[in-house]
């Protein structure tokens, strides 16, 4: 075939249709890229599934990646966004998809639009699947026969251009697969730093032109006539994904480092302590649990801490499992607690069970102000948590009486560690807990 | 017999250095340390915070991090930085694993290293956010048409989790596949003790890499199992990448000998590699009982042997650490002398146990079970017998 001496790039003989748009689509991608002037190392061709999809086979100095049906906007993405960042920039990527393709693949083309990364994607819609027997596509104009609507297509057909456009992509065109300046409109589109979307108009010979007599003539007035007209669409300026991520990058640090918890000493607790603190969803119940848990492997002990909400986050009950002791915890299920404290009405109603079930070796601190404390062998201290450490501090409140009860180990160390973790917004309340517990 | 004396904590000056994490932090922190360099995510409970972690402190340390719009970009635009040569990883519970399915194959065919921190959460569909299982063992080992094996490793601590995540990118890379780091939402997301001077140092990532001289042939292999030799899209060898049935040049090819043997190797490189991949932690010889356990499962299990031990019971412990491709080596040892086999796992009839079966012979196989909650210690010393 000719096209070997005049178009370097392209080889061997095309596999397409007498005169169907891919041979044409991809003799303008083959010129285009030759006049980036970029060596093929720096070019990378990403494809996927269709008769479109065998172009890297055509295009063999590239770099090529065939993928899954309508995934290569997104495997292209990933390859741009860490050659970008992590490897200078120094790739073209290149995407060639079909109408299939970009239904299958919406997202992908709308999230590369999105992020306005240095990708073009030559979308070569030829208004129905022909690989596969000419089934309809959702970029089938209304009214046009195919083999999946033999009555006419009901539908009219997506936009992809505006689609992509109200998607922030930085590059739109749409041409004819005859255009004779398609070769500069793609050359246009690869160099452009952002996003770029070609669609080329072309016509399935086995399928689109035998059930509805369309021509090249036809297919340019079809375009205009669904609202979807040729030409370079108007797109706003904006950074590209590489400029967007140095300006929002973080300054490079040094990996943080763990921040183990200093000895405070050494607990009494003897064998495994397993409680539940529960209250309502942002009053610092997961926060004193989380520091209960740490002034515990200060003081030598092991400690494992499991939350539970709903899954609002903030609201309801919010609760944490805790087990402590002094041997490491491996089964973090807490079973029939040793140890509840409940701050809130949300707390109590989901701890009930728990207390009913508790014996009396169990110790529940509750509330004062608290209604449906159920009936429980286990000994219950009702006390003013709220009232004494705000409806914020009362889990800690209840914790430091829990620890001073128990003796497991000193409640200063739990209020030293709030002190230090709480800072000046909950020195207050730690103070009045210290006086309260005689810390 | 004197009673045991209570055990009381190590006394500070012998105490080593401890801190707090979730299994999530630690799997986000030993990506971090062995050389992930890319990571893509979306959010989805229990495995979000695997996804929080990265996205605050990857970029910190000189990677990339990416907020995908949904678990199939997440994958594949791993995969494309993976084929441009970044060590990559992703994140995601049952729901985004099966979107992530179709990719999951695209890494097997191409040879593409990724690792899939997959923390299983309860049930079918939607399921139970919150909810802890185990359920997910056969949806991961069974997601690859043709029936390929993808390593799949499993921790049930944190500090496992950290060890795990170091090998899943090790294995990802050196043996190009795609790895699963299967989690649950206890371990994921329990706060608990690590002691940060007992974990490994991160293994270098040796994927094998071309570097010339002569053409570069991406699927190219000498013995059947050997690993081709890798090269970036994007670098100075022209690299050819298909999901497609392809020869040694990365070519679609029908009816082709070179085509099978590809498609044959990628299961042998896999399945050939189970001496070195196999990791099952025993504890205890010479039992007539072993209990295998992985995960969440395998905490309450040594609970269980230690309280069975205490009664004067000879009973084994294996966690498994590789759950595929099935660490035969490891278990066929672990198995001598063994009558009774007592697997644990948080789901419903013994997935694993399944997979075990038909390495028992006569021994008697004891499956412990559960749905919804955390199997306890006594169901298991009961299984125990």
């Amino acid at each position: 075939m000719a096209s070997a001496e005049i178009l370097p790039l392209l080889r061997g003989e095309l596999p397409y249709c007498k005169g169907c748009g891919h041979g044409q689509a991809a003799r303008a991608l083959s010129q285009a890229l030759e006049a980036t002037g970029l060596p093929t190392e720096q070019l990378c061709l990403v494809s996927d599934i269709g008769c479109v999809g065998l172009i890297d086979a055509l295009l063999p100095t590239l770099h090529t990646v065939h993928t899954t049906h309508g995934r290569s906007t997104a495997f292209a993405q990933g390859l741009h966004m860490a050659d970008a960042v992590l490897h200078g920039g120094r790739t073209k990527v290149i995407v060639v998809i079909g109408d299939g393709g970009a239904t299958i693949g919406l997202l992908h083309l709308v999230a590369a639009a999105q992020a306005n990364v240095d990708v073009t994607v030559v979308l070569h819609n030829n208004h129905l699947y022909g690989m596969t027997g000419g089934q309809g596509s959702g970029m089938t104009p209304a009214d046009w026969i195919t083999t999946t609507t033999r009555g006419g297509n009901p539908f009219p057909p997506l936009d992809m251009m505006g689609i992509l456009r109200a998607s922030g992509a930085t590059h739109l065109g749409r041409y004819v697969a005859t255009d004779p300046r398609l070769p500069e409109h793609l050359r246009a589109a690869i160099e452009h730093p952002g996003f770029a979307c070609v669609e080329v108009l072309e016509l399935c010979t086995a399928f689109g032109v035998k059930f509805n007599a369309m021509n090249a003539r036809k297919l340019k007035d079809l375009a205009e006539l669904t609202g979807q007209p040729l030409g370079e669409l108007a797109t706003p300026a904006r950074p590209s994904f590489a400029e967007a991520w140095r300006q929002h990058a973080p300054a490079p640090a040094p990996p943080r480092p763990f921040q183990p918890i200093a000895p405070t000493g050494t607990a009494a607790l003897d064998r495994p302590l397993r409680l539940v603190v529960a209250g309502t969803a942002g009053e610092g119940v997961q926060t004193a649990a989380s520091l209960l848990a740490q002034a515990a492997v200060g003081q030598g002990l092991f400690a494992t801490r499991k939350n539970d909400n709903l899954v609002t986050q903030g609201s309801g009950y919010s609760l944490s499992e805790v087990v402590l002791s002094p041997e490491v915890v491996h089964f973090t299920g807490i079973g029939v607690p040793d140890l509840v404290i409940a701050t809130s009405q949300d707390g109590l109603k989901r701890t009930a069970k728990a207390v009913a079930a508790m014996g009396a070796g169990g110790l529940v601190i509750v509330d004062e102000g608290l209604d449906g404390l159920p009936g429980t062998a286990a000994r219950v201290l009702r006390l003013p948590l709220r009232k004494l450490a705000g409806a914020r501090s009362a889990a800690l409140a209840g914790l430091a009486l829990a620890l001073k009860e128990t003796g497991a180990f000193a409640p200063a160390h739990l209020l030293a560690q709030a002190r230090t973790s709480l800072g000046e917004g909950g020195a207050a309340a730690v103070s009045a807990v210290e006086a309260w517990v005689g810390a | 017999m004197s009673p045991t004396p209570a055990p009381t904590p190590l006394p500070p000056a012998s105490r080593p250095r401890r801190a707090l994490a979730t299994g999530c932090e630690m799997i986000a922190r030993a990506a971090m340390d062995v050389g992930c360099r890319y990571f893509a995510g979306y959010p989805i409970t229990p495995a979000s915070q695997i996804f929080e972690v990265m996205t605050r402190e990857l970029p910190e340390r000189g990677g990339l991090a990416s907020s995908a719009p949904d678990e199939i970009s997440a994958l594949a635009w791993c995969l494309g930085a993976s084929i441009r040569g970044v060590p990559s990883m992703t994140a995601t519970s049952g729901p985004g694993w099966a979107l992530m399915v179709e990719s999951v194959g695209y890494a097997v065919m191409t040879e593409t290293p990724v690792v899939i921190a997959m923390v299983q959460r309860l049930g079918p569909s939607t399921g139970a956010a919150t909810g802890g299982a185990q359920g997910d063992v056969g949806m991961v080992s069974q997601a690859v048409s043709g029936g390929y094996t993808i390593p799949v490793l499993a921790a049930s601590t944190a500090q496992e989790a950290y060890e795990e995540t170091l090998r899943a990118f090790e294995i990802a890379e050196r043996l190009r596949t795609p790895v699963v780091l299967l989690a649950d939402k206890e371990v994921a997301s329990t706060t608990e003790v690590v002691e940060p001077d007992r974990l490994p140092a991160p293994p270098a990532l040796l994927r094998p890499t071309f570097s010339g001289p002569g053409t570069y042939r991406p699927y190219a292999f000498g013995a059947p199992g050997e690993v081709p030799a890798f090269a970036p899209a994007g670098g100075p060898h022209k690299v050819t990448v298909t999901g497609s049935a392809h020869d040694f040049d990365g070519h679609l090819r029908k009816d082709d000998p070179e085509v099978l043997a590809v498609l044959r190797h990628l299961e042998q490189k896999i399945a050939g590699a189970e001496a070195s991949l196999g990791r099952l932690d025993l504890d205890g010889a010479g039992a007539d009982t072993l209990v295998l356990s992985f995960g969440v499962s395998s905490r309450a299990s040594r609970e269980a042997v230690a309280q069975a031990r205490a009664e004067g019971r000879a009973v084994a412990m294996g966690n498994l650490r590789t759950l595929f491709p099935v660490p035969r080596t490891a278990l066929v040892a672990a198995l001598d002398g063994v009558r009774r086999v007592v697997v644990v796992e948080e789901n419903m009839g013994g997935q694993y146990a399944q997979v075990l079966a038909p390495l028992l012979g006569d021994r008697q196989l004891v499956r412990v079970n559960g749905l919804g909650k955390l199997i306890a210690p006594a169901e298991i010393r009961h299984g125990i017998g």
